[in-house]
């Protein structure tokens, strides 16, 4: 099995540290530390706080302690469920698409590599709601939708509003975000080793999976939790591509929120939200990361 | 480029120094850039400042009180609206801002009143300045200070509205909100498609696993529960527990065979046949009655019964720009500006003065100004937003759209 450079490690020994360079360190740290405070403990500690509370008059949260919106969230799982169904499709659908097209531009393209490159980045710059509103056409009873319902002769064929319109519109919204981090690993991998793989006499395929697979393993960790994470978040291509139908957490989140103003239970429903998530990713580093010999979770 | 002349030109690159017209060049791209950006299309389309021929019966119009009284108010250059999406007619924004010198007109849009709500329970003060609430959430507006009191010495032209839409339990002295127009959801048909005697929300509901995939329903909690409550016969704006429940059980059942809950695109998706039936209001399909390709479109009021609904101008607290908003509320209701807005949104106005400018063809039509007899038939709207249980039930009728 192919080790890494960084494969064996050693316990790090660390001079001891002055008093000056403790402080400098600590200023140094304060600026991140305070915005992660501010702008990500305290938000997400009023989240869990209000997930306890009860229904304002008119809606909105009033103080109050009581576990029924847990209790409410935990009736309905299916949004969590179509959640992680769709966010797991989705992710497999990026790598599949990402890889091929990452390691063409990182070892084939040549010249028009930075080409390749800004043609990706590009889209970044239009609103990603007018890019998805976009898609209305193209997938509507006047572009493909229409097409395929002529060609196969059912007038009532229709793909927005189907979960394959979501799956459309999610991998188009996030290939980019999957492509990057392999494209990187690819870049920064050794072509040296492929080469030698090949006089070793290993085939194409025993090269890449031995050999280049591993090497940019990180890298799709990487892709793979920056395509799930928000996935699972997801709301607009599900509310516009979808229709509505296609009922994800975060169309019941804003439909809480946003409609029947109950934001405890929306809070709640949030929290339980995180905690899938966080079990999510925990699993799948310890999962991806077993093979590896090294004590460090490398997460790029 | 193999990867030792990438390092080399990198290289190179680290070591020449920035000269003057290379950072000149670059910061102008970047800030070009960002200005493209910023000018591109946003959630918020402001309307043009380049002013260009307004319809011709609204340009210089010096109709009654075209302007307010008082001279020495000077109107802001700047209005901000949070509206129901298409609800004003652009033609008439343009006038507005050419006649009073507001150089940025915003136009902000909610999908429904809860959303309008929960954005001001959220905390949007001093966010906007004017909003067109349904009548029925502006007691609830006004109780938790999100509206102000109207600034009627400023908006002369609220005199033009008829009296029957004056003194109403949601406002009984007229202090915080103006009418706008008013209206009926109803059922929509392509009787092209649909050759059933539709006459009533009951055939609406037993005909919907017929034509499962095509109907589309707005997304409003207090119209969607018009079609199930009259259709038993009940009171739409009911909170009896048995009574709504009854209710969750006709709406279950529809909720499969809904194609989407959609308050801004219906007419389109009626248009291009994605839903031949629908649970909507009037506008966008009355106007695809004059087009020969979709002339078989039918809104009807069905006859067990349905909502009266108004649709009122507020005045938001905090506003930052007032005196444009009392400009723009006496402008758009001097007499012509009101009827072409009717004509443009296709929903009844609220004062008969604008009759006289409106096509006899649109006063003749009994889906825009009901006639009174069907309108004595009708029911008001009530605040129903504290009744937790009908949220309840649209939560899960929302959840269940085209599902099972």
């Amino acid at each position: 099995m192919a080790t890494t450079s960084e494969a064996v490690p050693v316990r790090p020994t660390r001079p001891p540290r002055s008093f000056r360079s403790g402080a400098l360190t600590t200023l140094l740290v304060l600026p991140a530390s305070l915005w992660y405070l501010i702008l990500l403990v305290l938000p997400l500690a009023i989240v869990v706080v209000m997930s306890f509370g009860l229904q304002g008059k008119f809606g909105g949260y009033a103080p109050g302690f009581t576990l029924d919106n847990y209790a409410s969230a935990f009736e309905r799982l299916t949004p969590f469920t179509t959640s992680l169904i769709l966010a797991f499709a989705g992710t497999i659908l990026c790598l599949l698409a990402a890889l091929p097209m990452a390691y063409f531009i990182a070892t084939r393209a040549g010249s028009r590599k930075s080409l390749f490159i800004v043609l990706l980045v590009v889209p970044f710059w239009t609103s990603f709601l007018i890019r998805t509103y976009a898609w209305l056409t193209i997938l509507g009873p006047d572009g493909l939708g229409g097409f395929i319902g002529d060609a196969i002769g059912d007038s009532s064929f229709r793909i927005l509003g189907t979960p394959w319109a979501v799956l459309i519109g999610v991998v188009y919204g996030y290939l980019p975000l999957m492509i990057f981090p392999i494209y990187v690993t690819l870049e920064r991998m050794d072509r040296t080793l492929v080469e030698a793989s090949k006089d070793l006499g290993a085939g194409r395929w025993s090269t890449f999976r031995q050999i280049t697979l591993p090497i940019i393993l990180p890298g799709l960790i990487t892709g793979s939790i920056l395509v799930f994470i928000p996935l699972m978040g997801e709301y607009v291509i599900p509310a516009i591509l979808g229709y509505g139908r296609v009922f994800l957490v975060g169309n019941q989140l804003v439909l809480q929120f946003l409609e029947s103003r109950n934001w405890p239970e929306g809070a709640a429903r949030a929290v339980v939200l995180i905690l899938i998530m966080l079990v999510s990713i925990i699993f799948y580093l310890w999962f991806a990361n077993r093979g590896r010999k090294t004590r460090e979770v490398s997460v790029i | 480029m193999t990867d030792q002349d990438l390092d080399q030109t990198i290289r190179r690159m680290a070591q020449t120094p920035l000269s003057r017209r290379g950072f000149l060049w670059a910061s102008g791209l970047s800030a070009s850039a960002a200005f493209l950006a910023a000018c591109g299309p946003g959630a918020s389309s402001s309307a043009s400042t380049a002013p260009s021929a307004a319809a011709p019966s609204t340009e210089g119009s010096e109709a009654p009180s075209a302007s307010p009284s008082a001279e020495a108010v000077v109107v802001e250059k700047e209005l901000l609206m949070y509206n129901w999406g298409d609800y004003v007619d652009p033609d008439n924004m343009k006038a507005f801002q050419e006649q009073f010198g507001v150089e940025k007109f915003t136009y902000d849009t909610f999908a429904s009143n809860d959303e309008m709500m929960a954005k001001f329970q959220g905390g949007a003060k001093g966010q906007w300045d004017i909003s067109a609430p349904t009548a029925n959430f502006v007691p609830a507006m006004r109780d938790q200070g999100f509206i102000q009191k109207l600034d009627l010495p400023h908006v002369p032209n609220a005199s033009l509205i008829d009296s029957a839409f004056k003194k109403q339990w949601w406002d009984p002295t007229d202090e915080w909100q103006l009418p706008k127009d008013w209206g009926t959801t109803g059922i929509t048909l392509r009787t092209k498609v649909v050759k059933e005697d539709v006459k009533t929300w009951k055939q609406f509901f037993e005909l919907a696993p017929k034509y499962t995939g095509k109907i589309v329903v707005v997304d409003s909690p207090d119209d969607v529960f018009v079609a199930p409550l009259k259709a038993l016969g009940y009171s739409l704006n009911s909170a009896d527990p048995k009574e709504l429940e009854e209710a969750r059980g006709l709406l279950m059942g529809l909720a499969p065979h809904v194609l989407a809950l959609d308050s801004d695109q219906y007419n389109t998706k009626i248009a291009t046949e994605e839903a031949v039936m629908g649970l909507t209001w009037t506008g966008g399909i009355l106007e695809l009655r004059d087009d020969p390709k979709t002339a078989d479109t039918v809104y009807l009021i069905p006859e067990d019964g349905t909502v009266f609904w108004m649709d009122t101008w507020v005045v938001l607290a905090d506003a930052p720009h007032p005196n444009a908003a009392n400009a723009f509320l006496n402008f758009i209701l001097t007499p012509e500006v009101q009827a072409k807005e009717t004509m443009t949104n296709q929903y009844a106005t609220c004062s008969s003065a604008a009759k006289a400018f409106i096509d006899p063809k649109m006063l003749a039509d009994p889906a825009i100004f009901v006639p009174d007899d069907v309108l004595a038939k009708l029911e008001g709207q009530k605040d129903n937003s504290g009744i937790k249980q009908r949220a309840e039930i649209y939560e899960e009728f929302k959840s269940k759209i085209g599902q099972g």
